[in-house]
């Protein structure tokens, strides 16, 4: 049988039928909604994939959740709509806080007409964090992507990076749009960033940072944007430059920083190695570990390693803390543009 | 080329100053407060890749043990105290940057070959002398350490590094022994090289006082003497005196609790907007409020507080003796286990405005709360029914159950007009299902980054003790106004009456 997201109801009664079912719950459900969180997505089957999403982290994150599997090139228009709660124990007296969740699937014109849909079933003046789990096309419709607030995507999965980090940068430049993009990709390599960074606190090893010669990142099949980011960031950061080969970059003193990628069974990003003139830096992540390990060591600086707790490599936990995170991603962008000629 | 002075990969990682590499020396490592608090925090702190990686932990005090001995012990603490569970191989990792330093407080060969190990510990560790001395003792001890300290030299430090002290509370036991406590301190360490902990500002509820009132612009337009009728502001615990005795006793209620903690509370809920957000600007301002405070002194003290003690009674339905009954109290003894005062501040903003503080052993309930209740509204509308209307109260709940609640009137549903008050109410425990860090952790990142906005400074404490020594001197001439109250109950009598005088009542939380 197939997969039902909660109880059918017409689309025009969503609100008052989300309305009925609280009164059917009883008084020791409390709602609560930080957000409101709309998925788009366009494969079948994703109102199954997304409800399980929305369940792992309505517990940590409340919100309102509106699913939408469209399918933009039927013939006709037809839509379809589930109401749903996701509901959790909290404090000792045996009460439960509720996320709502509605779902949609629709064809045709009413897929492609998805601001009418959406708008009208926000929460009011809560933030709209708008998951855009397709690829994103051209012409960008102003209509809709004005109105959200955070555009969650994951670059993981783009087939034409440098296209679609076009689109996602005109969204964001859209006339009164306060959209603030979030690749899940970057938030997927925050915990790398911080673990490198950290070998970096110590006067001994600061001054290696301007003396890179080598970067070399382990990345498992499919990841390899999650390992372009990392490259790109501390390129912006240190200042290198891409050379035209795609091997290596220079330095602002003109010394080159060869770049290696090697793709490898294991975590998204296994490894990365960072040599320098005097020492050489490693964040490593072995298959099914729940920790980075990090070390520093060589001529110029003492040996030194720990190791942090790395988060579960699930679309969950990843979203979880880019939710949790909030503000922008300044550093994002700049990330993207100096690797630009790779992607 | 020029060698950076600031990590450059730092930038973005984390919305806060960013923690230095130091050496952190514990000095009183065997105690309860650094097996409960301060391990379990560093350890998550560290598990979380928020503690730089070449921060090193030395444990000093007296007993006989091993580096390793001493890493089990803080292991098996670590795992009884911890908020998240122990991960063995994190631990391990944590663990080798902890070691052990046995000396005695006053043996100055102790503090040299303390210098030793942390200058062996920079070279391991490539740091360069940053240090920060964590005092997890009793006052007594105080001199003795830091007099060590400042002959041996380990209170300055290197060239480009800073040397730092944090002290625990109690700071001082009155303004007199505060100022000199201050002063010893201030001997060997710059004031701003001095974090002087209370771990309520730590707290995510207490930070978030200032935000709720100046990042939001409802309520600060209504924060004055034209629209508050008058502040609550509780601290009530179940708990008795159990095992406190000997401190508890020469301590009381106002000194353990009013001194420290509900001030900090009261400065932050009348404070004026800071300048910026700067440890400095944000103490200027919470130190202009105690300013403020209109002294105590003579019978107004007897006035505006009562102090009472606990009788024999029950918590949630089992007998608990009283408090002179305790083990370690003397069965005469006066301290006070309950205070309750109604304060003025006399600033512009404020004034007529009474602010209510309480705090309370052996209440029914737990629970530490700010209740801002605003004026009624003129009764010209829906006055038919004969009845007032209930005011507007806003609550910011401080501990347990985290958040923030508005009493509003609103009409029943139905042909007549009823009036009746509904509650709207924010818990950060709905909406934010994710633990909160302990505020120990916030507050050693904070001494570790140099931000010393959440720690108390010197003026605060003092003006602090000024105006509690107004009244524990006035409490020394006379013993008879000491009340009592039955364990489980909501407090005396005569505190209800200093709040009906200003007709308002106490609020049960
Ligand atoms: N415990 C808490 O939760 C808590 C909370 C807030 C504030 N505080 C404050 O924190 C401070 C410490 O409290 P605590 O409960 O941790 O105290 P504690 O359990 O009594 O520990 C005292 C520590 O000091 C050491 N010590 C005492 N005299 C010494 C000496 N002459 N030479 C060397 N070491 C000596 C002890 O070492 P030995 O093992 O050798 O005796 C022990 O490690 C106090 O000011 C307290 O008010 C504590």
């Amino acid at each position: 049988m197939s997969f039902v997201p909660g109880i059918a109801v017409p689309i025009g009664g969503i609100e008052k039928e989300l309305g009925r079912l609280w009164e059917e719950s009883g008084d020791d459900k409390t709602r609560a909604s930080l957000i409101n969180l709309a998925v788009y997505n366009e494969k079948e089957g994703s109102l199954q994939t997304n409800s399980a999403i929305v369940q792992g982290i309505a517990g940590e994150h409340a919100m309102r959740a509106i699913l939408i599997e469209a399918d933009p090139e039927a013939e006709g228009s037809s839509a379809d709509s589930w109401i749903n709660m996701h509901c959790y124990p909290r404090g000792s007296k045996g009460g439960a806080v509720c996320s709502e969740q509605i779902s949609f699937r629709l064809g045709g014109l009413a897929a492609r007409s998805l601001q009418s849909v959406v708008f009208s079933h926000l929460d009011s003046d809560l933030p709209l964090a708008l998951w855009w789990q397709a690829d994103f096309r051209t012409p960008v419709d102003g209509k809709l992507w004005r109105w959200v607030d955070r555009l969650l995507f994951d670059s993981r999965h783009w087939k034409d990076p440098a296209a679609q980090f076009a689109i996602v940068s005109e969204i964001a430049a859209l006339p009164e749009a306060r959209t603030v993009l979030c690749d899940l990709n970057w938030a997927r390599g925050l915990p790398v960033r911080q673990a490198l960074a950290g070998l970096f606190d110590s006067p001994s090893a600061l001054p290696e940072i301007r003396r890179i010669r080598s970067l070399e990142i382990t990345h498992a099949p499919g990841f390899r944007t999650t390992a372009l980011l990392l490259a790109g960031w501390l390129a912006d950061r240190l200042g290198w430059k891409l050379e035209k080969s795609g091997n290596s970059f220079l330095d602002p003193s003109g010394a080159p920083v060869a770049l290696v990628l090697r793709e490898s069974p294991g975590a998204s990003i296994a490894r990365l190695h960072v040599v320098s003139e005097g020492a050489s830096f490693e964040v490593r992540r072995d298959p099914d570990s729940e920790q980075y390990v990090t070390s520093a060591s060589g001529k110029a600086i003492p040996s030194s390693g720990r190791m942090v707790r790395a988060p579960r490599e699930e679309t969950r936990e990843i979203l979880l803390a880019e939710l949790a995170r909030g503000g922008r991603h300044p550093l994002y962008a700049k990330a993207i543009i100096s690797l630009r000629d790779l992607w | 080329m020029s060698s950076p002075s600031v990590n450059p990969l730092r930038e973005g990682i984390a919305n806060r100053l960013a923690p230095e590499p130091c050496t952190l020396v514990i000095f009183g490592a065997t105690g309860d407060l650094t097996h409960r608090k301060l391990i379990p925090a560093l350890y998550n702190l560290a598990a979380e890749g928020a503690l730089p990686p070449s921060v090193s932990i030395i444990g000093f005090a007296r007993r006989e043990k091993t580096s390793e001995q001493f890493r089990t012990e803080l292991e098996e603490a670590a795992r009884k105290f911890s908020r998240t569970p122990l991960d063995e191989e994190l631990w391990k990792s944590f663990a080798s940057s902890v070691h052990y330093h046995r000396s005695p407080f006053d043996d100055a060969e102790g503090y040299r070959t303390l210098a030793a190990e942390m200058d062996r510990l920079d070279k391991e560790r490539g740091t360069a002398g940053n240090r920060l001395y964590y005092l997890a003792v009793a006052p007594d001890q105080f001199p003795v350490i830091l007099d060590h300290l400042k002959a041996s030299g380990l209170n300055r430090a290197a060239e480009g590094s800073w040397a730092r002290v944090i002290v625990e509370k109690p700071f001082g036991k009155d303004l007199k022994t505060a100022r000199a406590l201050n002063g010893l301190v201030n001997e060997v360490f710059e004031e701003r090289d001095t974090y002087r902990i209370d771990h309520y500002l730590g707290k995510e509820t207490a930070q978030n006082i200032m935000v709720m009132r100046f990042a939001n612009s409802i309520f600060e337009s209504l924060w004055d003497s034209g629209h508050v009728s008058h502040v609550q502001i509780t601290a009530a615990e179940p708990l008795g005196v159990e095992g406190r005795a000997g401190y508890y006793d020469t301590s009381g209620a106002m000194r353990d609790m009013v001194q420290n903690h509900l001030l900090q509370l009261l400065t932050l809920t009348a404070m004026e907007p800071p300048t910026s957000l700067g440890a400095d600007a944000v103490r200027d301002e919470k130190v202009k409020v105690l300013r403020s405070l209109r002294p105590l002194r003579g019978d107004d003290v007897f006035r505006h507080v009562v102090r009472a003690q606990y009788a024999p009674g029950l918590i949630n339905g089992q007998p608990v003796p009283g408090y002179r009954e305790a083990d370690g109290v003397p069965k005469d003894s006066v301290t006070e286990t309950y205070v309750a005062l109604q304060v003025n501040i006399d600033n512009w903003r404020w004034a007529g405005v009474p602010f209510f503080i309480r705090t309370a052993k052996r209440m029914p309930k737990g629970g530490t709360e700010i209740a801002v209740t605003f004026k009624s509204v003129p009764r010209v509308l829906f006055n038919s029914t004969g009845e007032g209307l209930d005011e507007n109260v806003l609550v910011i709940r401080i501990q347990p159950d985290e958040g923030v609640s508005l009493r509003m009137s609103a009409k029943l549903p139905g042909s007549s007009l009823r009036i009746e008050p509904v509650k709207m109410d924010f818990h950060y425990g709905t909406s934010f299902g994710k633990a909160t860090p302990e505020a120990y952790e916030r507050l050693l990142l904070d001494a570790m980054a140099g931000d010393a906005t959440l720690f108390a400074r010197r003026d605060e404490v003092e003006e602090a003790w000024t105006f509690v020594d107004g009244i524990e001197e006035e409490w020394k001439t006379r013993k008879d106004d000491l009340a009592f109250y039955e364990a489980g109950s909501w407090g005396p009598a005569e505190a209800a009456e200093l709040a009906a005088r200003h007709g308002v009542t106490w609020r049960r939380l």
